[in-house]
């Protein structure tokens, strides 16, 4: 069974917003069961601070054995903070995706875009556990 | 890679369930690189230059390939038409195992988990990592995918001839050997690019499909752009 922490919000493409101590800014990453399913995390391609997105556009990939996979930006926003510490050791994706192996902190324009997300039930649901 | 990309592109937008099967060769023979690669680092620039080699980055994930005596195939279809990175990745490697079994290719899927491999390790076809099409343990078909929304693109090559040193020749550290082999060398004698085209075309379609063939459409010219500029192909 994935873990699927219940505070968060999720896409149907394998997303997950969390809330930071800053009301405005949330953190995006991918959840425990994309990584299960992507398998070894070799790259993650992610934008630049001070970029904007809408929701869903891409906003970076991620490579696994032999495969890209667009990372999609769940809310629009300004990215405030990239995880840098991927560079050096992409695998965090797969080792705590929730925690250390976060990808992007973004200031959202919308905060009623969060209510748009799925619920961790939803998710649940979704990927069928 | 143009055409490829153009295709899931395509795919992408339309939603409507069509699915694209490509089949091409290569004029020059060419070195393609993975979408992430750290190529400048890895391969000598200048001497590829020097030799005159063409680089393109291919869209997809993946280590360098040389390009040559092969039949290249690329699969531009909906996510929901053969499900997970995994299966997708196994099921049309099923589908182009059919064509080689037709030909009498002693062909198999490996069963190694598709884990452990990075992108420093040598050549796309140094290594098996699982689901892929070899024969007694050497790689014949190697692949690669990108997957967006809502569509996948995987491409990869069918070796008439399993020659992968000039990947050697340009890179700058040291390889392990490459596991490699071709239908040249499997059966014993030359393999046409349309024999192979013709098996692959002939076993491709499950129940419920339809298979139409049409000529190549025309390369976007913002696409082709994009894939000839050097800022992409040098990216990393």
């Amino acid at each position: 069974m994935s873990k699927i922490p219940e505070d968060l919000h999720y896409t149907e493409e394998h997303e997950y917003v969390k809330q930071t101590d800053d009301p405005g800014v949330v953190q995006i990453g991918i959840t425990d069961y994309a990584q299960s399913e992507l398998g070894d995390v070799v790259y993650v391609d992610l934008p630049e601070v001070g970029e904007k997105f809408a929701r869903m556009d891409v906003f970076g990939t991620i490579e696994a054995v032999k495969a890209v996979s667009e990372l999609f930006c769940p809310v629009a926003g300004e990215v405030v903070e990239v995880n840098e510490a991927l560079e050096g050791d992409p695998s965090l994706v797969n080792k705590d995706p929730y925690g250390e192996g976060w990808m992007i902190r973004l200031r959202i324009r919308n905060p009623a875009e969060l209510d748009q997300l799925l619920t961790a039930a939803d998710y649940a649901q979704h990927i069928g556990e | 890679m143009a055409l490829d990309q153009q295709l899931l592109e395509e795919v992408e937008s339309r939603g409507d369930g069509v699915a694209y099967l490509r089949l091409y060769r290569w004029s020059p023979a060419c070195l393609s690189l993975g979408r992430n690669e750290r190529a400048s680092a890895r391969y000598d620039r200048h001497r590829i230059e020097k030799l005159r080699l063409p680089v393109v980055r291919r869209p997809t994930g993946g280590r360098a390939v040389w390009h040559d005596r092969e039949v290249t195939y690329a699969v531009a279809a909906p996510l929901a038409a053969f499900g997970s990175l995994g299966e997708s990745y196994r099921a049309i490697h099923f589908r182009l195992l059919c064509a080689l079994r037709r030909l009498g290719v002693p062909a198999t899927l490996s069963s190694g988990p598709p884990r452990g491999a990075r992108l420093d390790i040598g050549p796309c076809f140094s290594a098996a990592v699982g689901g892929e099409i070899v024969v007694n343990g050497n790689k014949l078909v190697g692949s690669a995918q990108v997957r967006a929304r809502r569509a996948f693109l995987q491409h990869g090559s069918i070796l008439l001839e399993g020659d992968q040193s000039v990947v050697l020749s340009v890179t700058r550290a040291f390889q392990s050997a490459v596991n490699t082999t071709g239908l040249a060398q499997t059966l014993g004698r030359n393999v046409a690019f349309e024999e192979v085209m013709e098996a692959v075309l002939e076993t491709w379609a499950r129940p419920g499909e339809e298979i139409e063939t049409m000529d190549s459409p025309r390369v976007d010219p913002g696409a082709l752009a994009f894939f000839s500029d050097p800022a992409w192909t040098w990216r990393r």
